[in-house]
Parts: structure tokens; C-alpha cells; sequence
């Protein structure tokens, strides 16, 4: 597959007038229709509207009046982000015939910047009850390898961009639900910094953890989507009232003098990785060091000490706000969401407040490390996506992951791709920044993303 | 990590499903019981061994003029 923009290359060439928002959406709509039957990356294509919206969209370029980076470009929603009049489902059987009465203030903002809404991407049920095959819309299919895993719980968004059935998406990230599929898919995605994209309009995971966030091809991308995104919410009570930086134009400062620490630890002695995330590991490193980075190892308190407090804090919200179903329809949920949930049940109170008091304790950490450092780095996955058929309801309570650490602490981070497996699936780099500091975080990535040959590659379809 | 034997006995977990008000098959009640190895685990590890402050907050924003 070839002749996929971006979309800052996509708004560029609308712009100039080289592309036409309703060729781009064509083209699109075609991969759709030759791949979506082994991909499943949607819950609902709204084929005919996107149609009627890029013809508007070009008319109103063409009468000067273009909005913006955004403006006529193919894009889809995780369906936990409410849609008014069209069904938002959480890939539950639940919510099967929820149609909400009005958009999430993200769904909103990114209307107002232009974007062609697709319609609604696949999900884990309720952003986190996944793989399931016992759920009214199958799982998605990683496109790089069609039994491999998307990774979740954005998984639809991670197969659609991957695919190049739309040039961005949204997701939502709990415990490394941007990040994950991002990596697995070969993606840029980036869990903003808690309180900077507003929650409203999104069906709740687990209130102090969950984070909304951009996915797509390149940082590049992810910046210009963070910028349609971010923003004071008066509707979101956790939403934070700051200025937003000009996300794109601060790509391009380097990272010259910047100082980086690695977490080696995380990922040497905490838990393991694939020699090939290791390697893909020091060629970063490598990779920013030439950019003039001073990078040195750092210690944080033992990745499980994350896992534990972002798993209790997680399952606890998370069945607060399941109980009256889990009471009521309990085997309406798939078995993976049942498996993960319930046990949310017995935890007690003071289990919970334990968990909230560590988190302050691991937050406070982290902040005395990052008062030395400006970023931090480590791998997102702990290998390449797996086969689908391996992966079992426990693996989150198993192995401490990568990414919980930042739901955690609230901490902006981002996923990029750092190489390819043998197998030719995606590997991945996380890059992380003091809160609020999610300009930087974007400017290391694209600055690594332009150093390396990566994002050359597409999945053949 | 291999799955954690549960401390709790299957009978005092029955108490605990009981409580909760959900309405589980014995097969669900069998598999959420080992699951539970895991809950203890990491309560465990939040818990940091009894050694912190009385006074030590929690992390929880809250803010007072929220209308």
C-alpha cells in the first residue's frame, strides 16, 4: 500500500490545492472497501456522510475559507467518544442502542478544526475488555500481520490509521491504551498529560487515570490533533485552565542540550523485553545522542510498585462504575471485561485509598528524577505484538507493562516507532515529560521520527 | 508473573461474591477466586508494608469551587 499523506502532508497539499478533501476521502473509502473485511477496524462507517461532509469541506476551501491542518482530512472515533445521533456502542452489547443526544467536547472541537468524521472505530469493550470474540463486533486485526494483536484498548483506531483507512484518530488511555496499540500498529499516539484534553462526552474507565489522546502516522500528526484537542473544559471537573502552546511550531526547536534519562531498570532488571526491543532500545539512545541529548540512566521506584497502584486504582473506579450492570446483566459483558472487572468488587476501601496514597508517593518520585532530566525514555511494549489466539484476560494482572506508570503519575507520553521486528512488525520508543511539558515530549519524538527511516514503511494489505 | 494461589479460602470468598451482590455461576466463582491471588498481590504492594504516615494524603483532585 502506497501514497498514504500524513496529515501534515495532506493539509499542505489541500491547501496548495494539489488535493481535493473529496479524492482524499475516495481514496480512503476504496482501502476500506478492498480490506476492511479482514481488518474490522470499524464499528460503524459512516460511508455516505463522510462523502456529503468532504464535498463541503471542499467547497468552503475553495471559497477561502479554509479552517485549517485538519480541514478536509479523513478521521474516526474510538466509539467510547459520544457522537450525537449516531450509535456510540463501547463495542458492548450493553450499549448497543445508545445513541447519544450530543458529541464529546473533543468530537466537537475536532468538527470545528475540519476533520471528515468516518464514523466509529472498534474498541476493547469498555476500553478494556479485550481481545473478545463473545462481543456483537469482532476484534480488529493488526495490519501488519492479520493474526497479531492491534493491542487495545484503542485497537480500531490503531488498525485504521495502520491501514490508511483514515489519517488520525482518537483514542483513550487508562493504562497504555494509546500507547499499546500505537506501538503494535506502528503508530505515533500520545497520552497528553492528565487535565489537557477534556473526558466529557467519554464513557468513563476509571475516572482519575483515563486520559483522551491523538493517534496517528507520524508525531508530526499527533501534534497538530493535540492542538484541535487540548483545552480548558469547564464540563471536565479534572480539566485543566492553561495556556496551549503552538504544538507544531515547537517541533521544531531539537533537542540540542536536552538531557534524557533511560529507565533501564523497567526493562532490564523489573521485567524483560525481546533482544529486538533491547537493540531497537540502544539504537534510540543512540539516535538521540547524535541529535546532542545528553542521555544518562535514572532509577524510579520497581515497575510493580506502578502496576499494583495503577491496576487497584483501575479496577476499583472501574467497577464503580460498572456495578449496576455487573449486579443486573452480568453475562451481557464479554468474558475478558467480566474477567478483568469483577474483581474490582473486592477491593476494599482501604485498599483503594492505600493505592491513591502510593500513587502520590510514586508521583513525588518521579517528579524529584524529572527535576534532573527533561524527558525519560523506555520502550512502550516489551516486544512486538503478539498472536491474538495467545492473549488471555490475566496478562495486565500478569506482567507489569510500560505504560501504567504515566496513567499513574499523569505524565505526558508518547509512543513512536523505533524499528521492526524480524517478523517485520513494528517496535516501539516511549518518550516521556514533566506534566504539561507535551510540546516536548512531541518535539523529541519528531525529532527522532526524522532521524530514522521508520515511518517509510506501510503494512501490505 | 505465575498466577498467585489465593490467601483466602474459597468459602471466605464466597462471603466477599455474597456481599458484592453479584450473581456468579460456580465456574465464575471458581475462576474470579483465583483471580483473586492477584488482588492480594497488589493490595500488598500499595499497602507498603504498613511503613507510611498516618498523615500521608492520597492523590485525589478536588477542587472546592467546582460549581
Amino acid at each position: 500500500m502506497t501514497n498514504i499523506p500524513s496529515i501534515a502532508e495532506a493539509g499542505a497539499a489541500i491547501a496548495a490545492g494539489r488535493l481535493s478533501p473529496v479524492a482524499l476521502t475516495e481514496a480512503c473509502l476504496a482501502r476500506i472497501d478492498l480490506h476492511e473485511k479482514r481488518v474490522h477496524s470499524f464499528i460503524r462507517l459512516e460511508h455516505d456522510r463522510a462523502l456529503v461532509a468532504a464535498r463541503a469541506a471542499e467547497a468552503e476551501i475553495k471559497a477561502g475559507r479554509r479552517r485549517g491542518d485538519l480541514h478536509g482530512i479523513p478521521f474516526a472515533f474510538k466509539d467510547i467518544y459520544e457522537t450525537a445521533g449516531i450509535p456510540t456502542t463501547a463495542h458492548s452489547q450493553l450499549l448497543i442502542e445508545h445513541v447519544p443526544t450530543r458529541d464529546a467536547t473533543t468530537v466537537t472541537k475536532l468538527a470545528e478544526a475540519g476533520i471528515i468524521s468516518f464514523g466509529k472505530l472498534a474498541t476493547h469493550e469498555f476500553a478494556i475488555g479485550g481481545p473478545s470474540f463473545d462481543l456483537p463486533f469482532p476484534p480488529p486485526c493488526n495490519p501488519w500481520s492479520i493474526a497479531h494483536f492491534t493491542g487495545g484498548s484503542s485497537s480500531g483506531t490503531g488498525a485504521a490509521v495502520a491501514a490508511g483507512f483514515v489519517l488520525g484518530g482518537t483514542g483513550s488511555d487508562t493504562g497504555g491504551s494509546i500507547r499499546t496499540p500505537s506501538a503494535f500498529c506502528g503508530l505515533s499516539g500520545i497520552k497528553p498529560t492528565y487535565g489537557l484534553v477534556s473526558r466529557a462526552g467519554i464513557l468513563p474507565l476509571s475516572f482519575t487515570l483515563d486520559h483522551a489522546g491523538p493517534m496517528a502516522w507520524t508525531v508530526e500528526d499527533c501534534a497538530i490533533l493535540l492542538q484541535a484537542m487540548a483545552g480548558h473544559d469547564r464540563a471536565d471537573p479534572a480539566s485543566a485552565n492553561l495556556p496551549i502552546p503552538d504544538y507544531r511550531a515547537e517541533l521544531a526547536g531539537g533537542i540540542r542540550d536536552m538531557s534524557i534519562g533511560v529507565i533501564r531498570h523497567f526493562y532490564e532488571r523489573d521485567t524483560t523485553v525481546t533482544p529486538e526491543v533491547g537493540a531497537a532500545m540502544e539504537a534510540s539512545i543512540s539516535v538521540l545522542s547524535r541529535l546532542g541529548a545528553s542521555v544518562r540512566d535514572v532509577t524510579l521506584p520497581p515497575l510493580q510498585d506502578w502496576q499494583a497502584c495503577c491496576m487497584i486504582i483501575m479496577l476499583a473506579e472501574a467497577y464503580a462504575v460498572h456495578e449496576p450492570w455487573l449486579r443486573t446483566r452480568f453475562n451481557d459483558y464479554g468474558k475478558c471485561f467480566r474477567d478483568r472487572v469483577a474483581p474490582g468488587a473486592f477491593i476494599s476501601s482501604a485498599d483503594y485509598m492505600a493505592a491513591t496514597r502510593h500513587r502520590r508517593e510514586l508521583q513525588e518520585k518521579l517528579a524529584r528524577v524529572m527535576t534532573d532530566v527533561d524527558l525519560l525514555i523506555l520502550p512502550s511494549t516489551p516486544g512486538p505484538a503478539p498472536l491474538t489466539k495467545d492473549v488471555g484476560s490475566y496478562g495486565l494482572f500478569e506482567i507489569p507493562n510500560f505504560t501504567m506508570p504515566f496513567n499513574v503519575a499523569g505524565t505526558p507520553a508518547l509512543s513512536l516507532c523505533n524499528g521492526y521486528s524480524a517478523d517485520g512488525l513494528p517496535l516501539s520508543l516511549q518518550i516521556v515529560g514533566r506534566p504539561f511539558e507535551d510540546a516536548t515530549v512531541l518535539r523529541a519524538g519528531h525529532a527522532h521520527e526524522n532521524a530514522t527511516p521508520w515511518k517509510e514503511r506501510r503494512p501490505q494489505l | 508473573m505465575p498466577t498467585p494461589k489465593p490467601r483466602i479460602t474459597r468459602e471466605d470468598f464466597d462471603a466477599l461474591v455474597r456481599a458484592s451482590g453479584l450473581t456468579l455461576s460456580e465456574e465464575q466463582k471458581n475462576e474470579l477466586h483465583a483471580a483473586y491471588g492477584y488482588i492480594e498481590v497488589m493490595s500488598a504492594r500499595v499497602r507498603a508494608g504498613g511503613s507510611r504516615s498516618r498523615s500521608a494524603e492520597p492523590a485525589i483532585i478536588f477542587n472546592p469551587r467546582a460549581t
